[in-house]
């Protein structure tokens, strides 16, 4: 479903954020960008939205590339990133249906989506109310529900669990192994351990832009030598990182 | 088009569900301007004259001409005056501790009469022997009507109240004496036609050149200034915070192209600061139009009307600059990446349209032809010939032209410095 190959982003002329990032993702897959703060994770998950062009390589979303067909690839993914805070004075119903017919919905189908996500995540008794007034988790379950009302076949989710609380991430979690489990293509990003070995996989371990290791949790364990995941990680992160001079 | 109509929709919405947004956008700055408008030369009078209401002048021995040129002058109409008979006003010189303390006040006194002091004679009954001396041929006829101003001269109020009063009502009243006790001199050396005072038309006309004068000083800048502030405003909520909230990626996340994500937000922008100018101009008309006090230090008098061509330029010429003002914002907003460093960038401007305004308010200069040419500056520069009746079709064409082509190639550059992919593939 996700093909990239070689990707290098850089901001300044001096320094590369991404550097040479190549890695494929099939369909009914969690694939989980692991790394500490400043890694690049974000980067990289904004190049795959296509929210940003890298320097250069390509890349590739259900065969489809994002130079000819960009459209076609936003109508197939959903992005969600705790990081993105709605419009404080909408109400969760008015979103969704502002989203609903920017993803050309059918007007009789809207309402039955929405009836089904809001009762999800428990939306429905506070959808007339201001964004402004809800909980943190209120708003990021109604994140959620918007970034996935098209229904669309891969999910790329920036820092799923961040400054959630645990019910909320506890929902969060069950709900993307549901999306799993219907056959969806999902990425995410995290430097949670707990995260990234209950859900993902395959997890890619970034460290100052570049993949160092790549394959499943126990893969990576075995690798390192090391007795459990966390360990493993800061082995190959302590092998692979370079301070800045 | 229908996607460009969704989110047009969706912004107009955002800001009309929320009423301190509308009121901060639609009717605090045209309030707020119109008050400022009325309550600066208050201030200014206050500070020249040392009195909020009208000021006070003591007429000695003043004519029926006098008194009926005040009566048909709305400029003479902003002083208040208390007539003395010459008998009255010598006892008042008696009581000097009193009369010194009104002239250290700053009241003035006008006496009219002659200059060799005889009592007898009124001041109108010199000035039409003059006059019927010099309709018999008399040109060595010689008048001794005189009018003297009376204030202290240590009193800057008094000075300055005086030299208002001298230029503002006693100039013209002069002038207008050769109609009102010419006689056959009139006819002969002066006016073949007399005014009709009652009619609307002559009179709305004499008030109009005035009160369009002043506005083309002050309406312009005022109305620039105030669709900055609306514009910067809006830019600000609909892309920089937007962008600050994550909101933006969102948005255009979805299968939308960002050329109608950008269309229908600057045509959200459009049409409410649009909406939010002209109601600030009626706001100003009918400023104008209650002003019917018309003081001298007024700063838009009462009259001000453009006819319906003038009043089509304006309304064209708005949304225009409204374009190149939101062009200008955005591009702001998509090349620096801190919240703050967006805010401080977007208000900049305002301090060019404050420097513009008061620049406009005081110049006594018509636009030079290169004005027209400045992105911004030209709309203030045609609305202001607007009001002067002095536009041309080409400052028209020049300024919608050059707004609208600068708004364009800002927009494009702003696309591709953004990096994004393109969308309208």
């Amino acid at each position: 479903m996700i093909r990239v190959n070689d990707i290098h982003k850089s901001y300044t002329k001096t320094s590369e954020t991404i550097k040479g990032v190549s890695f494929e993702i099939g369909k009914g897959t969690i694939f989980g960008l692991l790394g500490p703060n400043g890694a690049g994770k974000t980067t990289l998950m904004q190049i795959i939205a296509t929210l940003m062009k890298p320097t250069s390589g390509t890349i590739e979303i259900a065969g489809m590339s994002p130079e000819k067909d960009l459209l076609k690839i936003h109508s197939l993914i959903g992005f969600l990133t705790t990081e993105i805070k709605l419009d404080p004075v909408s109400t969760p119903d008015d979103l969704f249906d502002f989203f609903a017919d920017l993803y050309d919905i059918p007007k009789n189908e809207i309402k039955q989506r929405k009836e089904k996500a809001f009762n999800r995540f428990g939306i429905t008794p506070f959808a007339k109310r201001k964004i402004s007034e809800l909980s943190t988790g209120m708003k990021q379950k109604i994140s959620i529900a918007i970034s996935l009302l098209h229904e669309p076949p891969i999910i790329i989710f920036d820092e799923p669990t961040n400054g959630l609380d645990i019910l909320t991430s506890r929902q969060v979690t069950d709900y993307l192994k549901e999306l799993k489990s219907e056959g969806r293509c999902i990425v995410l990003s995290t430097h949670i351990f707990s995260v990234a070995e209950e859900l993902c996989d395959e997890v890619a371990i970034l460290v100052d832009g570049m993949i160092v290791a790549q394959g499943t949790v126990d893969e990576l364990i075995k690798m390192s030598g090391e007795k459990n995941f966390e360990d493993a990680f800061f082995k190959i992160y302590v092998e692979n990182h370079k301070e800045e001079k | 088009m229908k996607k460009t109509y969704s989110i047009f929709r969706w912004e107009l919405k955002k800001i009309f569900s929320n009423w301190h947004k509308t009121v901060t956008l639609f009717l605090l700055p045209a309030v707020l301007m119109m008050l400022a408008l009325n309550i600066f030369p208050l201030l200014i009078n206050y500070m020249s004259t040392g009195s909020f209401s009208k000021k006070p002048i003591i007429l000695v021995g003043a004519p029926k001409s006098f008194h009926d040129y005040v009566n048909e002058t709305a400029d003479a109409n902003v002083y208040t005056y208390k007539d003395l008979s010459y008998s009255e006003f010598n006892k008042f010189i008696e009581a000097e501790e009193k009369m010194k303390e009104l002239l250290k006040g700053g009241t003035v006194i006008c006496y009219f009469g002659s200059d060799d002091g005889d009592e007898d004679i009124s001041f109108d009954d010199i000035v039409s022997d003059y006059y019927n001396e010099l309709a018999k041929g008399n040109s060595e006829a010689t008048s001794n009507a005189v009018i003297f101003l009376g204030h202290d001269g240590e009193s800057l109020t008094g000075q300055l109240r005086a030299e208002q009063f001298r230029r503002g009502v006693l100039d013209n009243y002069q002038a207008s004496l050769i109609d009102r006790l010419g006689g056959d001199y009139a006819n002969i050396g002066s006016n073949l036609f007399s005014t009709d005072s009652f009619n609307p038309v002559t009179k709305f006309m004499d008030n109009r050149t005035p009160a369009d004068r002043s506005a083309s000083r002050i309406v312009p800048g005022m109305l620039l200034i105030m669709m900055y502030y609306c514009v910067y405003s809006l830019a600000s909520d609909m892309f920089a915070s937007e962008k600050e909230r994550g909101f933006w990626a969102k948005l255009i996340m979805t299968p939308v192209s960002s050329v109608q994500i950008f269309a229908g937000k600057i045509l959200a922008i459009l049409l409410i600061v649009s909406g939010a100018t002209y109601l600030t101009a009626l706001l100003l008309f009918f400023s104008s139009w209650l002003n019917t006090s018309n003081d001298a230090m007024s700063l838009l008098p009462f009259g001000m009307m453009l006819t319906p061509s003038e009043l089509l330029i304006l309304i064209i010429t708005i949304p225009f600059t409204v374009f190149v003002m939101t062009a200008a914002c955005i591009s702001t907003i998509f090349s620096l990446k801190k919240m703050q460093d967006i805010t401080v960038n977007l208000q900049l401007p305002l301090i060019f349209f404050l420097g513009d305004f008061f620049i406009q308010m005081f110049r006594g200069t018509r636009p030079m032809t290169l004005e027209y040419f400045i992105p911004m500056h030209n709309s203030l520069a045609l609305i202001s010939e607007t009001y002067m009746a002095q536009e041309k079709l080409w400052h028209v064409i020049v300024v919608l032209a050059i707004n609208a082509a600068v708004a364009f190639l800002v927009l494009r550059v702003t696309f591709k410095k953004e990096g994004l992919y393109d969308k309208s593939k």
